[in-house]
């Protein structure tokens, strides 16, 4: 052990000092950035900072982080400390109150990756816009930019709170957006709204704020443009496309839309006529299913039918139709090509 | 003149770079120069050269069909038909099948019944539900052959047969609803399809159900002309047609159609059986025995005294019959499949009927067709469907056998 120390100290010290001409400026801030985080030589990442147990002693020993302050212990510090509700960091220094559900072992060995890394999917999570989005590239750009400034803003914690509004506006402006139905508890713009505990939110969510929000909500359903001119939304991106909220889809039409309804005469219940009376009381007809009606019904629209048809018409709808969508009009497509009557189906055979 | 070279010297022959627009020009070219004198410039009277002699006007028209259409691999073979998969020449991305009709002993001066309907009826039918016949041409040796739409999905019974796929009651009121207006169409056209079930539905590549298999089909008939009882397969054949009768209208159909979606709500078949004889016992055990009273004229029907003139009455099966047997169709589909399966056709739904019962409209929402399930049999299992002659279950001997029709003389 006292034998890796030093090797690990001194290897990438060694190493900045091979390629530190050559690096680009950029990256050798930022692997310096990241090499700050190896602490000294005496403290290790084996031994937890708080109960000063090493992993010499004891090999099974799991170290946590919470994202809220990123000081590392080891497992049995956390349930030792925090079991029994939320308690402050007992790191010097830091006062921030943790909570035992929110530590997790670390995914990257440098806790400045991990922490920078938790960020990014924090604000992408809010600001999830794409290029399609967006009217034209330097727009989307322009974007992406923002997004950038606002990461970084939290990575150096530089404006922190002002940028947290921010987003926690924009958030909300886009899920209203989302969904224009839905109740959102208002966002207060002041900053004491932490300090709230949770149980006071609870009630208010029970209580009349909903009811009101609702019913603003259905007064105004339009609130997006509403929200651009008065509302503050965060950020105000220029060229972004307005959302179009799907239309309410129409109830089931169990036809489909076809209809083949008789236009130019109307079927009469029956009609007198001797030699088909004889087949409606006849039991081998009517037990069998034979329906007198469709009979009526076929002869009148085998004769007249074909009334106001114009075959002209026919011949041009359909050349249009087939040179309006092939794929549909396959069949149509191929008559038409062929001269339009010469070859049609019909006349195969 | 350069297009004259597509009109080939020997009909059997394609020609060498067969393109849509090649042909069209030599075709016309060919019939204005029938049309002229012999005095026509050189260039226009090398089409009515030899060549052109050799082949009348029906073969040309019929080659041009032809070479629209490129035969692929085949997909099924059966003793009615082949089965190709094929594409158009000029897309190959737009697939077709072609069921090329084999030349059957019994109809050997003609084509055959069944081929002869399904041209017949499908080139009428125009809808979103029903298979599109594309064309139809005949080949060197003179079989037909049909060119469908090609549906890679499967069938409806491969569907429910896969206990792989699982679906939701959303899901088989969208597939019926596909199923009713197909037929629903059908009879508006006065055809009456007369061979529905889950192996003559095929599914499309966008999940639309396509009726199938015209075979059997025919117009509605004219009072004073007896038409075969002997149609639709076995377990989805209404008892009327069991009992002889000879006169029926559109309400066989949905019968079938009923059969078929209660198959889809069980994953069984719905009223399965051996022989013709049992298929009436099978329906009385669910329906009761048909009597004067609920099925006026009954009794005047050819096959009621064999089956019912000295057998015990049964009852119906209760509603928590059908309630339990078929959970997934809800009350309203109940009422619905209920009403579709009548015993007496007159008081059946008429498939216009069916289509306005509250069950489409109410709650579940069918299905949008993207979304729903099945990867089904594919290619193989169209190639199958198409093969089979109409009326004929799967599995069994009789599979090879010829079909015969009763014209039901007394």
């Amino acid at each position: 052990m006292s034998k890796a120390t030093p090797r690990a100290s001194n290897a990438p010290k060694q190493r900045l000092a091979e390629d530190g001409g050559a690096s680009f400026p950029l990256s050798s801030s930022l692997r310096k950035l990241s090499l700050q985080q190896q602490q000294s030589a005496d403290s290790p990442s084996d031994i937890c900072n708080v109960c000063k147990s090493s992993r010499y002693l004891n090999p099974n020993m799991r170290f946590l982080v919470n994202p809220e302050c990123y000081h590392k212990m080891c497992e049995s510090c956390v349930d030792r400390i925090f079991s029994h509700g939320p308690a402050p960091c007992p790191i010097a220094g830091c006062k921030r109150t943790l909570r035992k559900v929110k530590f997790r072992s670390q995914t990257f060995e440098d806790l400045k990756v991990e922490r920078e890394v938790d960020i990014r999917r924090r604000v992408a999570k809010v600001m999830n816009k794409q290029e399609s989005d967006f009217e034209n590239l330097l727009d989307y750009n322009n974007y992406l930019e923002t997004v950038e400034e606002m990461t970084w803003n939290l990575i150096l914690e530089i404006d922190v709170p002002e940028t947290n509004r921010k987003l926690k506006l924009f958030e909300a402006a886009q899920k209203a957006e989302l969904n224009p139905n839905a109740t959102f508890r208002p966002i207060d713009d002041q900053p004491n709204t932490s300090t709230l505990s949770d149980t006071s939110h609870v009630v208010l969510k029970k209580g009349g704020t909903q009811r009101k929000a609702l019913a603003t909500s259905f007064g105004d359903p339009f609130g997006g443009d509403d929200m651009a001119g008065g509302k503050d939304t965060g950020f105000v991106f220029k060229g972004l496309k307005k959302r179009e909220a799907p239309k309410p889809e129409s109830p089931f039409d169990p036809f489909d839309g076809w209809s083949v309804d008789a236009e130019h005469y109307n079927l009469q219940d029956n009609y007198d006529h001797q030699w088909i009376q004889n087949f409606k009381t006849d039991p081998e007809y009517y037990a069998g299913g034979w329906i007198q009606k469709d009979y009526w019904n076929r002869m009148m629209m085998e004769a007249l039918g074909g009334m106001a048809i114009f075959i002209e018409d026919e011949i041009v709808a359909r050349e249009n139709a087939a040179s309006g969508d092939a794929g549909v009009g396959t069949e149509n497509a191929a008559g038409a090509a062929l001269g339009g009557k010469d070859v049609d189906m019909m006349d195969v055979f | 003149m350069g297009a004259s070279p597509a009109v080939s010297p020997r009909p059997g022959l394609p020609p060498a770079k067969p393109s849509a627009n090649a042909s069209i020009k030599a075709k016309t070219l060919a019939i204005l120069n029938n049309s002229r004198a012999i005095g026509a410039p050189d260039g226009l009277s090398r089409a009515t050269s030899p060549g052109g002699d050799a082949q009348d006007l029906a073969e040309q028209m019929n080659d041009d069909v032809r070479n629209q259409f490129v035969a692929g691999t085949k997909l099924g073979e059966g003793t009615y038909a082949v089965v190709y998969r094929g594409h158009f020449r000029e897309d190959p991305t737009k697939l077709v099948a072609i069921k090329k009709m084999k030349l059957n002993v019994e109809y050997r001066d003609g084509i055959t019944m069944d081929s002869y309907r399904e041209m017949k009826y499908l080139q009428e039918l125009s809808h979103p539900n029903i298979i599109s016949l594309f064309a139809v041409f005949t080949s060197k040796d003179q079989n037909i052959s049909l060119v469908l739409e090609h549906l890679p999905k499967g069938d409806l019974e491969g569907l429910w047969k896969d206990s792989k796929i699982s679906y939701t009651r959303e899901d088989i009121k969208a597939w019926s609803a596909m199923l009713c207006q197909a037929v629903w169409f059908c009879h508006e056209n006065y055809i009456l399809h007369r061979d529905i079930k889950g192996n003559n539905v095929l599914i499309a590549a966008d999940n639309t159900l396509k009726l199938a298999d015209f075979g059997l089909a025919r117009s509605f008939s004219e009072p004073g002309r007896n038409m075969t009882c002997n149609v639709i397969t076995r377990f989805y054949r209404p008892p009327e047609l069991l009992l002889g009768a000879m006169h029926y209208g559109g309400c066989v159909d949905v019968w079938s159609t009923a059969c078929v979606i209660a198959e889809l709500a069980t994953r069984n078949f719905f009223l399965p059986s051996e022989t013709d004889l049992q298929q009436l016992t099978v329906i009385t055990d669910l329906f009761g025995s048909p009597t004067e009273a609920d099925w006026p004229g009954v009794s005047s029907l050819r096959h009621w005294e064999v089956n019912f003139k000295s057998a015990p009455p049964k009852r119906p099966q209760p509603l928590s019959h059908w309630k339990q047997r078929l959970p997934l169709m809800g009350e309203d589909g109940i009422d619905l499949l209920r009403a579709m399966m009548a015993m007496d056709p007159s008081k059946r739904l008429s498939a216009r009927e069916t289509l306005k019962h509250p069950y489409w409209t109410n709650m579940p929402r069918p299905t949008k067709k993207e979304n729903l399930p099945g990867m089904g049999g594919g290619e193989q299992k169209m190639g199958e469907d198409l093969k089979r002659p109409g009326g004929q279950i799967d599995s069994g001997r009789t599979d090879k056998v010829a079909r015969k029709l009763d014209f039901g003389g007394k």
